[in-house]
């Protein structure tokens, strides 16, 4: 179920609250509460495809019990096992496919297989069992009941694309007295962010992603305008599609009391790529800093600035790989990789540039890695590199300029760009100056109130997501 | 070993890591300090489990806010 669908606005999430303050209020036993959570959230996951629902199952059981033994016999064996299924599990399902294309490649066979779908949330889902194995093994757990543990990997306002959240932060919170009764103010501001989010999603992202598509799908015409109107579209459809997903998961948490860590933090006002990843998919940031890059780094005898630039770079790689299997993750991993560490280099020396220029350049570079992380192969992201670089003719939109001045000027009319590319240019400007001068989410929510002002406008923004629903696309990051 | 004892010793650690003369108190973060990213907290943290003969857990890491966070895991820790 999509949280932009009508099925789950106006169907699911009602019963389910209703359903789970019903429970909180007239049923003793704190289980059942949970029970009716986990059964909602399955229902939520099996929804899509319900023989997935075997894979999430088997997954949290398989987890729940090597987590309790580990506690119990701190065996280094199990905790490698644990290691291993969940990584393997990801493995098979994600790079099956990537490795047996190559492998006919390379040795010139072709061994027939039929193509893998990807569980959805599997990423997410693993990762938040691996940090627990983790933290298990570490003795900085405790032994849980079944329900607590199932609860924790399958609230399903966290459960598909994050936030990341880790059991100790979240499932305490069902346990408090407060948390169980309806609570209007949270429930206010639930709603508030979960329809900002809509919005960003439904009438922004799905907006650009027409754009971004259609210039991704013909890369072989690219020039100038049409090449950095393509790959801004694309950097404005990914943020505004992952950040709207995230208010959205932290919105529909708080309706029902859970706080769920934020995600982005403005990320467009970055001054270094360092800077970049504390605001961009930070739980994401948390997570691998704390379980790759920190073991990794502290694996080496001396901890010296040239190991920790390694272990940087062979982390972003593979942050790169964990978000597909394609060459080019890879290139986005390698890419975000070297330019944090040239950032720490440059860091080292003090060398320090303008706030504006600082800002520019971090956006320029995090739009130019977004368009190898979208672009179908390395050479598509190449032709577009050629287009917004001035290697190819300058063509200009229809439109903006009349077709004598652009012929006057020796320039030519872009083959695909139209009237409706003036559209997405107008769009891109509003978008980027609103990405840059607008306050977050995150801010908003802070100083949030139910003024009649405000409530006319989350209406009115409500009202026009509903009718954007109709051209309902999935979220990009239900493909990682 | 009570928390001032702990904060005193910290602010030196602090201060000698990163190369820096600033006056560390319970709510100092990394973001206070230039100087203070993922790959020098590394470094701090190393330090301080050397000086206090302690052994944070990867899990421990990301909970710490600021320097007090910091010192409360110690003594904890220590105990």
């Amino acid at each position: 179920m999509l949280f932009s669908s009508y099925i789950f606005i106006l169907i699911f999430l009602p019963i389910v609250l209703l359903g789970y303050f019903f429970i909180t209020k007239y049923v003793e036993n704190t289980n059942t509460a949970k029970v009716f959570l986990i059964l909602a959230s399955l229902f939520f996951y099996g929804y899509w495809y319900p023989p997935y629902l075997l894979i999430i199952l088997s997954s949290i059981v398989v987890n729940y019990f090597l987590s309790k033994k580990i506690v119990q016999t701190k065996s280094k064996n199990l905790f490698y096992f644990g290691l291993v299924f969940n990584i393997g599990l990801l493995g098979y399902f994600k790079y099956r496919d990537f490795f047996l294309d190559n492998l006919n490649y390379l040795i010139n066979t072709d061994i027939g297989f039929a193509k893998l779908a990807l569980p959805l949330g599997i990423s997410f889902f693993t990762l938040q069992q691996i940090a627990f194995i983790v933290d298990s093994y570490q003795g900085i757990t405790k032994e849980n009941r079944f329900c607590d543990y199932a609860l924790f990997v399958c609230f399903f306002p966290q459960l598909i694309a994050g936030p990341i959240v880790h059991y100790k932060d979240l499932i305490p919170q069902f346990a408090k007295e407060d948390n169980k009764k309806f609570n209007f103010s949270n429930f206010n501001l639930g709603i508030f962010i979960f329809v900002v989010g809509l919005f960003k999603k439904v009438i922004i992202a799905d907006t650009f992603s027409g754009w971004a598509n259609e210039g991704f799908d013909h890369t072989t015409v690219h020039h100038f305008i049409s090449a950095w109107a393509t790959s801004l579209s694309y950097t404005m459809q990914l943020y505004f599609d992952f950040s709207g997903y995230s208010d959205m998961a932290i919105g529909l948490g708080s309706m029902f009391n859970i706080k769920i860590p934020r995600n982005f933090n403005s990320p467009f006002l970055a001054r270094n790529i360092i800077d970049f990843w504390t605001r961009w998919h930070i739980t994401l940031s948390q997570f691998i800093t704390t379980y790759i890059f920190t073991p990794l780094f502290r694996s080496f005898k001396k901890l010296t600035f040239r190991n920790s630039l390694i272990s940087v770079f062979i982390t972003m790689l593979i942050a790169g790989i964990w978000h597909g299997a394609g060459y080019t993750f890879i290139v986005y991993g390698f890419m975000y990789g070297s330019a944090l560490v040239v950032n720490h280099l440059l860091k080292k020396r003090k060398i320090k540039l303008p706030k504006w220029l600082a800002i520019f350049l971090t956006f320029n570079f995090t739009n130019i890695v977004f368009t190898m992380f979208r672009a179908h192969s390395i050479s598509d992201a190449l032709s577009i590199y050629k287009g917004m670089f001035g290697l190819t003719f300058l063509k200009l939109p229809k439109g903006i300029f009349s077709k004598d001045f652009i012929l006057s000027i020796g320039a030519e009319i872009g083959p695909y760009m139209n009237n409706d590319q003036n559209l997405n240019l107008i769009l891109l400007i509003i978008c980027l100056i609103m990405v840059m001068k607008a306050k977050n989410s995150g801010e908003m929510a802070k100083n949030f109130k139910p003024t009649l002002k405000t409530s006319f406008i989350l209406s009115m923004m409500f009202v026009l997501s509903l009718f954007g629903i109709n051209r309902v696309s999935d979220f990009i990051y239900f493909n990682f | 070993m009570n928390k001032d004892e702990v904060l005193v010793t910290l602010k030196n650690i602090i201060n000698t890591t990163f190369d820096i003369n600033y006056d560390v108190v319970e709510s100092t973060s990394a973001e206070d300090i230039d100087e203070w990213d993922s790959i020098s907290h590394i470094e701090l943290i190393t330090k301080m489990e050397e000086h206090f003969g302690v052994r944070f857990a990867l899990g421990e890491l990301q909970d710490l806010q600021n320097v007090g966070d910091m010192a409360t895991l110690v003594i904890e820790k220590a105990a």
